[in-house]
């Protein structure tokens, strides 16, 4: 019936008029500024077309670099969503008075963005060769940290020191999610005879896994970008892709910033493929859901 | 549920020392400044500085600007692809993680190319044209937090059936949209709106570039060469910072009834 | 009578004596009105604590009246180049007109066709090594690479490359930047190189890197990047860095801790930074106006003051135009003697030497 389809197509349109507001945003403020970053991945200092940039990222030193990369945000966006988890389930559904719920989302929401060189500047203060818990710990308890094998300048110091503001993100997105449990699907469960990990595994963390899942790919994405905390706590000694990526565009003496839009351009891919695992785990994890 | 408690308050007590301690380091090294004794020196000097409450006023002043209209983007879009556009999500949240691994001064250079004064949009012919560049580009840099923050509120409330009983009210869309929408998602956009709050008062590229008076690059200025300034730069913008948004929330609190907590 | 006019005549003549010393450097009356006109200056890259950049900026404000537009003090020389490329058809405030860049990016900014030419008056007193012939880029200051110690954590300061690699200086030793990328480290990698290498250049680049590698494994080096607050904290004792930054350094901490800064006795290293006017400058007139302020002897002396070798040194101090207390601030001039001035082809290879070599030579302690 052409009444029905004339509705159909008007409903269409209405569809896609809603997103276009976001849409135009996007390209104005994101996709077209960096349209010259993507073209610019594909020509030389000459503006002739080129594949070289494409190429150069595959010698052993940049691949090195996507690699060490890809750990430091995986390990510190798992490890990150994990205590995450654990601090907003303390606060949530903790039992704890009111003012520590709201004070640890305050909190976070300053910690989330202290990045860069207040947070490496902090850690080395506080866990350095000569920082403030390494001394304590030496005058007071006769523990030498360093001497046991530890090092701030290190993966395990830069991830401890990533975690500084990721925890916090993990925090204060995930909260909404457990503030959204039912109290009576819990009650539902336990009528039913569930044991407190029969709840959590069977109905609470499938619930909750897509969240879960979305927010850790944030940050994975969050860590991978990174770059001013990782330069100024280990600089030279780690080669993730955002500081070689800043070497070529703005270093003072590499200065290739086609080969730096190339690194960027990786970069766009691999953050593409990782929401793409992130969407095929959250379909499956949605199945049983409407 | 004894264990919980247990296990909740351990959760406070790492995190609560693991937050902290860098932060008393930060603290008592910017005490050092005089030499052999505690000072306030560094704060005093940071605080005579009269750029410092001008640019931190303008930082603030774009925050809450960046916030509302940030939140009048997302809220509706984040709404309106659960409900409507499903197939267009995967899309949507790939060009809301895009801010995180493009870097800022990319995007910076690109405005410059795309919106300067002899373009056809001249964002950057003005003052306040330049101004309202600077906010959308906070927009973007904190379009990630604030559209995985409200999302993941939406998604525990049943968008779908909220809106078919408002609709069968007789609700138009302003009316579903601001009273049955947005007091739901609240706790979702106050997450977003703190994230976003901490990043404007902290950006420096964005504001740097476009060349704002803001308190990132102000802060930049001032740290640049000195030893003592910075640290307690930091410990007073992280201070000023979770003041206000100990103020946002009760602003949130006290102007809309937050959904019934179980 | 008499002896009032001659008092009159010799005053004027004397008068008239000063003003030809100074109109000599002193900007044309038709460049100040044109500079006035436009208003501003828009710098970019200039922190107030290098070589004294503060106090040379309040100075052309104070002289000209003219306002100054700082971008982005934090830039290196790269990002300065791209602030103009991506600000070519933009005339607002975000567009530099003027930039100071090390040595290597006049002859490429030239070549990109970013630059404009300009000759200031003093252009003969300039050394022809130091600037472009045909006017695009100009040597404006030198430094040595030294290094800055805080005197609170080391005993007795290192007086050349070779201390560095002692036991006492366990876990002190760092860079002022990160060696692939920042002209500063990568000199101070080449000056130990130097040092290394008795004076052959060309092999200064491997010597260089040698040298890290065997600092690195005896446990001497630091990667953190080498600043004011870690060297104060205690995390990079020891920071090898140009000088004007070390001793403007030690001014602002005011011994707090103490400082002690070294010009090394072997491997001295010269780094040259050049001036440029942007072909795109909105403000071109305001911008000659600036070169012509840099390079009259108040400009250049308010580098001095910032512990920057201005280009025309030698100029002034054979016109005796040093203030001597200026000159006692400076480390003795005879460490600055052995200073070797890289040429361009030569600092194109050890800066590829370098940047190339150091994460395989020295290698990334990946734990």
């Amino acid at each position: 019936m052409s009444a029905n389809r004339a509705i159909d197509l008007k409903k269409t349109a209405i569809d896609w008029l809603g997103i276009t507001p976001f849409l135009l945003f996007a390209v104005m403020f994101l996709i077209a500024p960096t349209l010259y970053l993507v073209t610019g991945a594909f020509l030389n200092p000459a503006g002739e077309f080129t594949f070289e940039n494409i190429g150069g990222l595959f010698t052993d030193k940049i691949l090195a670099s996507y690699w060490i990369s890809i750990k430091i945000s995986l390990a510190s966006s798992i490890g990150g969503a994990l205590i995450g988890f654990w601090l907003a389930w303390a606060v949530v559904l903790g039992g704890l008075p009111s003012w520590i719920r709201s004070s640890l989302l305050t909190f976070s929401g300053v910690a989330s963005n202290f990045a860069g060189v207040p947070l490496a500047f902090a850690f080395l203060a506080t866990l350095g060769r000569t920082g403030l818990v390494t001394m304590l710990l030496r005058d007071w308890f006769g523990i030498n940290l360093y001497a046991s094998g530890f090092n701030l300048l290190s993966f395990i110091g830069l991830t401890l020191t990533y975690m500084y503001f990721q925890i916090p993100l993990m925090v204060l997105i995930i909260t909404p999610a457990l503030d959204g449990l039912k109290k009576e699907w819990r009650e539902a469960a336990e009528i039913l005879g569930a044991t407190n990990t029969q709840y959590w595994t069977k109905v609470a963390l499938p619930i909750l896994f897509p969240s879960i899942l979305g927010t850790t790919l944030l940050l994975f994405a969050n860590a991978f970008g990174a770059i001013a905390t990782a330069y100024s706590l280990t600089g030279s000694t780690f080669n993730i892709v955002p500081i070689q990526l800043y070497a070529q565009i703005r270093g003072d003496v590499l200065h290739n910033p086609n080969l730096g839009y190339a690194l960027a351009l990786g970069m766009i891919v691999i953050t593409g493929i990782s929401n793409l695992i992130y969407i095929w785990l959250r379909m499956r994890a949605e199945r049983w859901q409407k | 549920m004894k264990t919980q408690k247990i296990g909740a308050w351990l959760a406070i007590f790492f995190g609560a020392s693991y937050f902290i301690v860098p932060l008393i380091a930060t603290f008592e090294f910017s005490l050092r400044m005089r030499r052999g004794e505690y000072s306030f020196d560094a704060y005093r000097s940071v605080f005579s500085d009269v750029q410092f409450r001008e640019s931190f006023s303008y930082s603030i002043v774009m925050a809450i600007l960046t916030i509302i209209f940030g939140v009048l983007l997302v809220v509706p879009t984040a709404y309106w692809v659960r409900l409507r556009l499903p197939q267009m999500r995967p899309v949507v949240e790939f060009i809301t993680l895009m801010p995180l691994v493009i870097p800022a001064i990319v995007i910076v250079f690109g405005y410059l190319r795309i919106y300067n004064s002899s373009s056809y949009i001249p964002f950057t012919g003005s003052a306040r044209g330049t101004d309202a560049l600077l906010m959308f580009s906070f927009m973007t840099l904190s379009l990630p937090y604030m559209y995985r923050s409200v999302d993941t509120a939406m998604r525990t409330i049943d968008v779908g059936t909220l809106t078919e009983a408002a609709q069968s009210l007789g609700a138009s869309w302003p009316t579903i949209m601001f009273k049955c929408i947005f007091p739901n998602v609240m706790s979702g956009v106050l997450s977003g709106a703190f994230i976003t709050f901490a990043i404007v008062i902290g950006e420096f590229t964005m504001p740097s570039l476009l060349n704002r008076p803001a308190f990132g690059p102000y802060l930049q200025l001032i740290g640049a060469n000195r030893a003592y300034e910075p640290p307690a730069l930091a410990v007073i913008a992280f201070a000023i910072t979770w003041g206000c948004m100990v103020l946002l929330q009760l602003v949130s609190r006290f102007s809309k009834s937050a959904p019934s907590k179980p | 009578m008499i002896s009032h006019m001659r008092r009159l005549l010799s005053l004027s003549t004397a008068m008239v004596m000063a003003s030809t010393a100074i109109a000599a450097a002193e900007p044309s009356a038709e460049l100040i009105a044109a500079a006035k006109a436009e208003g501003t200056l828009t710098t970019i890259a200039l922190p107030h604590d290098w070589c004294g950049y503060g106090g040379v900026i309040e100075g052309f404000k104070a002289k000209y009246g003219l306002t100054v537009n700082e971008l982005n003090p934090d830039a290196g020389s790269g990002d300065e180049i791209e602030a103009i490329k991506a600000n070519k058809d933009n005339k607002g405030d975000q567009a530099p007109d003027v930039i100071d860049v090390g040595l290597s990016f006049g002859p490429s900014a030239k070549a990109e066709g970013l630059i404009q030419p300009y000759k200031v008056a003093t252009w003969d007193s300039i050394p022809d090594t130091a600037k472009d012939a045909d006017g695009y880029w100009y040597g404006d200051y030198y430094g040595v690479m030294a290094f800055e110690v805080n005197k609170d954590l080391v005993k007795e300061s290192p007086k050349d490359w070779a201390d560095l690699l002692k036991p006492e200086y366990a876990n002190m030793v760092a860079l002022a930047g990160d060696p692939r990328t920042a002209n500063q480290a990568i000199s101070g990698v080449f000056a130990a190189g130097l040092s290394g290498a008795g004076g052959d250049v060309a092999k200064s680049g491997e010597a260089g890197l040698a040298f890290f590698k065997e600092l690195n494994a005896k446990g001497n080096f630091v990667p953190v990047i080498g600043k004011s607050a870690p060297l104060a904290q205690g995390t990079t004792p020891i920071i090898l860095r140009w000088d004007y930054n070390a001793l403007s350094d030690r001014d602002t901490l005011a011994g707090n801790p103490p400082v002690d800064v070294v010009i090394p006795a072997s491997g001295v290293v010269a780094g040259v930074y050049v001036q440029a006017i942007s072909a795109y400058a909105p403000h071109p007139n305001a911008a000659k106006l600036w070169m012509e302020y840099l390079y009259s002897d108040e400009g250049q002396l308010g580098w001095l003051k910032g512990y920057c070798h201005p280009i025309r040194f030698n100029d002034l101090a054979k016109n005796n135009k040093i203030p001597k207390e200026l000159l006692d601030k400076l480390p003795p001039a005879a460490a600055y003697e052995k200073a070797v001035f890289p040429t361009l082809e030569q600092q194109e290879a050890y800066k590829e030497v370098i940047t190339k070599g150091w994460d395989t030579v020295v290698g990334a302690n990946v734990q």
